[in-house]
């Protein structure tokens, strides 16, 4: 029936998940908040302006709000059409980076086009979700087989490996929504047993093989005696001192220069140095709320597609969250994550936003009479 | 088209759990940080975050005994650059080397190094501070701080002392009384951002730091502005290597002068007197600094020669081995044991009384005397003056006497050390014992501080020194007063005569060792009035040139000087002229 009928552009749905909205703007405009408190000091110091971080991701907030809307009402099933080219040209993005990219902080993941710059990792991320979602929707009875389980790992390989060369945490957070998407898509449970065994012995390799991981290994376990734990204490020194109820809002004072660019990765815990525990738990439960949305929408969506892409939306912002976290708090050795909707970053997200409206436009197909 | 099937639906839940397992896991965690940990960590960013900076105390103030300042603090800026924070570094460079008055370059080094802060310059006037002040550099800071300022220059500078870059004492009584002036440095607890910059409108802790107590001394700025005119006079006349004064009041130790002349410009400690552009090593400059610094009343030993008569007088009177009227004959000379010792006068005083030798200063008597009070009585009686021990005045580095051991002593050194050679005393520790001579017989402490006074709390701190009655006999004490008086009226000392006065005193000319290379230092010392002397006064001129006689060039700078202080201490004259050849 759906190869017969000629699909629209856009669409009405009979459904529209108002409480993700609710949250999704509740979580952007709570990190424009942090943003400014966590930055307005250096920013000052810096350009003169304290709200000069403030004011360019609001920009972005509002672009990134305007995609949503737009991108929820478009039916989700045109993007199969593109799954192919966006790979490509995701390929070839980061093939131009590695050659040829801007360099910020000593890693080359930068696109610059006059005023605007992007990371095509973030892209990437994107293309991979819908890419993965389409391939093993297509292929979904078969992909109990190691062979074709396999065939869209290799080919999901090639995104990530590349990704890897410059921004190994966005190639770990690739990878992690690939396997989710193939998780949910399997019947089966073993061979992901078997992938997780032979993933944790490739690590034990890898730090074998490169001893500066090695390094930041002993790092993690004991960051006063490194003077590369410096950062990893920082963060501590915020969370500690925040307590249960935090100083207040705006009364930082690890932001004052002691983390540095505490309005990026570090931002979780500049929000427990201020909100303290009550605050911290808060943000946790605003983003298991997102996560139990996206969950409802994956299980009731009209498709293994449309579910499959929520999926991977879902295992996205999670893993960004659980790292982004457990980095802040020296559970898991330090990488570079950014906590999606409150970091500081222009092109994260506005991606992220878009994801969403992709989201959204799945949860616009939810057919109502299946849920009496 | 593919349908959600039941086990997507299980798996999508599996998913869910999991996140939400890590979730309630890492909520665990953060409240172990925040809860448990929570204070260590709040004591360790507490350490980060907060500085310590001390607020230098000012200094007290030295007043002398009429309540005039004498040493006293002006404000001062000391000028510093924070890197992170200069924004235009060539205008820094370009107005902090012109109105500091420094080379360009050296600024600029100490502008482009990245500290956290680097000094530029202390000590700067304060009109200066104000100025760059007004330019509002960013980056630049101007610290307000305290200088010691000295408003009479060289006035009895080896006494009273400078203080160093942290307003610390070094010489004198600066440092003597360091732990008075000092004063408490208080201290502000501040936040500062990684930079190490303080962050504005943070609460602060802050102590106040507390002013150090002012002293006031027993010195008299006229007094000592009278004896350094005179020491000035005598030193230029008589080209000598340095002329030492004392002045003070027998009755108390209280010293109203001690001049070193020459003396130094307190507010330029290290500029070398008589600069002659030669360019020293560093070690040979602080030698010469040490030197120009050092207070030769109180640190250097010499022997006293004829002054000392005093002590071997006293201590033949204590003993009741000789009166004033025992007969002595001098033939210019003395042969003890071996040894041909001269007297002063080659060709001998002849027959003469006591008294008359020691208005005659006549070495034979003294030897006589001396052997007949033995060395034993000699050296209880040395003990008795405090001749052993440092006088213990209030400033550091007092020398000690250098004195023959007991029984080392034979006749010829008994008889050297009558007449004051072979032995070596400092000048403060003649003048200490000739108070007790002359006061009665009390043993004083000389001292300059009289009094400390916390101005906040008003508390004011009496000095007390050590004082001994009785130390020797009254009627030693009479009798000597007559002696010495002897000596200006009728003997080698007349030099020091006041009309209307009565002075008392004695003269010396001490050979410089070794004997012989015609080298003296002249001294005299004196009392007045003689009766009951109220003001003693001993001079040193260390190696005049031409006339080197201590009765002819030393008697008449107390003279000179007592007839300025007398009256301005409110002692008036006790005779008229013309009465006076009534009185002989």
């Amino acid at each position: 029936m759906a190869k017969t009928k000629k699909r629209k552009l856009f669409m009405k749905g009979e459904y529209f998940d108002y409480t993700t909205v609710f949250v999704i703007l509740v979580l952007v405009c709570f990190g424009l908040v942090m943003i400014y408190s966590t930055s307005s000091y250096s920013a000052y110091i810096k350009f003169g302006d304290a709200a000069y971080f403030l004011k360019r991701q609001g920009t972005f907030a509002l672009l990134g709000l305007a995609c949503m809307f737009f991108v929820s009402r478009i039916d989700y099933h045109n993007y199969k059409k593109l799954t192919l080219i966006g790979y490509v040209v995701s390929v070839g993005l980061l093939l131009f980076v590695f050659l040829f990219g801007s360099e910020k902080l000593g890693a080359k993941r930068w696109i610059e086009i006059g005023p605007i710059q992007f990371q095509p990792s973030e892209i990437a991320k994107i293309v991979m979700i819908i890419f993965v979602a389409h391939m093993v929707s297509n292929c979904a009875a078969e992909i109990k087989k190691w062979k074709i389980l396999l065939k869209v790992l290799f080919i999901s390989a090639i995104v990530v490996g590349l990704i890897a060369m410059e921004n190994l945490s966005t190639a770990i957070v690739t990878l992690a929504i690939v396997i989710v998407i193939l998780f949910v898509a399997s019947p089966k449970y073993g061979q992901f047993i078997g992938m997780g065994m032979i993933a944790a012995a490739g690590m034990g390799l890898f730090l074998a093989l490169f001893p500066y991981r090695i390094e930041r290994v002993k790092i993690w376990l004991a960051p006063e005696k490194y003077e590369k734990g410096f950062q990893t204490l920082q963060s501590l020194y915020a969370i500690g001192s925040g307590g249960i109820f935090g100083k207040g809002l705006g009364q930082s004072m690890q932001k004052m220069g002691f983390i540095p660019e505490s309005h990026n990765d570090m931002i979780f815990s500049v929000i427990c140095e201020e909100l303290g525990l009550f605050g911290a738990i808060c943000v946790i439960i605003l983003f298991l709320v997102l996560i139990w949305r996206l969950m409802i929408i994956a299980a009731n969506a009209k498709d293994l597609f449309g579910s499959l892409i929520v999926v991977g939306v879902m295992a996205h912002i999670a893993t960004q969250v659980l790292v982004n976290i457990a980095v802040v708090t020296n559970t898991i050795p330090p990488t570079g994550v950014t906590l999606p909707f409150i970091s500081y970053g222009g092109t994260s997200l506005v991606f992220l936003l878009i994801e969403m409206g992709i989201v959204l436009g799945v949860s616009r197909q939810i057919k109502l009479e299946q849920h009496p | 088209m593919e349908k959600n099937k039941t086990y997507n639906k299980r798996k999508i839940m599996i998913v869910a759990g999991v996140i939400f397992l890590c979730s309630i896991l890492l909520c665990v965690r953060l409240s172990y940080l925040m809860v448990k940990r929570s204070q260590y960590y709040q004591k360790l960013a507490l350490d980060l975050h907060q500085r310590e900076r001390s607020i230098k105390a000012e200094r007290g103030e030295i007043y002398d005994r009429n309540g005039v300042l004498i040493a006293a603090n002006k404000p001062v800026c000391t000028i510093s650059v924070i890197h992170s924070q200069i924004k235009d570094p060539n205008k820094v460079v370009k107005v902090l080397a012109s109105e500091l008055d420094l080379k360009e370059e050296e600024v600029r080094k100490k502008v482009e190094k990245v500290s956290s802060r680097e000094k530029i310059k202390s000590n700067v006037e304060k009109e200066i501070g104000d100025k760059l002040r007004e330019y509002d550099l960013a980056g630049v800071m101007i610290d307000e701080d305290y200088k010691r300022y000295y408003p009479y220059n060289e006035l009895a500078s080896k006494v009273i002392g400078f203080t160093g870059a942290d307003n610390q004492g070094i010489v004198g009584l600066e440092v003597k009384y360091d732990k008075y002036l000092q004063g408490k440095p208080g201290s502000i607890l501040t936040l500062t951002d990684a930079r190490g910059v303080e962050i504005k409108n943070a609460s602060e802790d802050r102590v106040e730091p507390q002013k150090g107590c002012s002293l006031y001394l027993s010195l008299d700025v006229n007094i000592q502005t009278y004896a350094q005119q005179a020491a000035r006079k005598i030193y230029q006349t008589k080209e000598a290597k340095s002329v030492s004064m004392i002045i003070m009041n027998p009755q108390n130790g209280e010293i109203y002068a001690m001049v070193n002349w020459p003396e130094f410009d307190l507010n330029q400690p290290y500029t070398l007197m008589n600069e002659t552009n030669q360019v020293y090593s560093s070690k040979k400059k602080q030698e010469l600094l040490n030197q120009m610094w050092r207070n030769k009343c109180i640190n250097d030993t010499y022997e006293p020669g004829s002054t000392f008569k005093m002590v071997t007088a006293t201590a033949a009177l204590e003993e009741g081995v000789v009166t004033k009227k025992d007969t002595f004959s001098c033939p210019g000379f003395r042969i003890v044991e071996d040894r041909r010792i001269r007297c002063h006068k080659t060709t001998g005083h002849g027959g003469e009384t006591f008294e008359q030798g020691f208005m005659n200063s006549c070495n034979p008597v003294f030897m006589d005397v001396g052997a007949r009070v033995g060395k034993e009585k000699m050296y209880e009686n040395y003990k008795k003056l405090g001749l052993f021990k440092k006088t213990g005045i209030d400033l550091p580095g007092e020398a000690n006497s250098i004195m023959h051991k007991l029984e080392n002593i034979k006749a010829v050194e008994l008889a050297t050390m009558s007449f004051g050679q072979s032995i070596q005393i400092t000048p403060i520790q003649l003048i200490s014992a000739a108070c007790t001579i002359v006061n009665g017989g009390k043993t004083i402490t000389p001292h300059f501080g009289v009094k400390v006074v916390n101005e906040q709390t008003k508390e004011i701190t009496t000095l007390t020194y050590e004082e001994k009655e009785h130390a020797i006999k009254k009627e030693t004490s009479d009798q000597m007063k007559e002696l010495l008086e002897a000596v200006v009226a009728k003997g080698g000392g007349s030099k020091a005569q006041i009309e209307g006065y009565r002075i008392g005193g004695k003269t010396a000319t001490s050979q410089k060792l070794p004997r012989g290379n015609g080298k003296y230092i002249s001294s005299f010392i004196g009392f007045a009035p003689a009766n009951n002397p109220t003001v003693a006064a001993l001079v040193l001129i260390d190696e005049p040139t031409g006339i080197y006689y201590g009765g002819t060039i030393a008697a008449p700078v107390i003279k000179e000087v007592y007839e300025n202080i007398l009256p301005y201490l409110g002692l008036e004259p006790e005779y008229k002229a013309g009465n006076e050849e009534k009185e002989e």
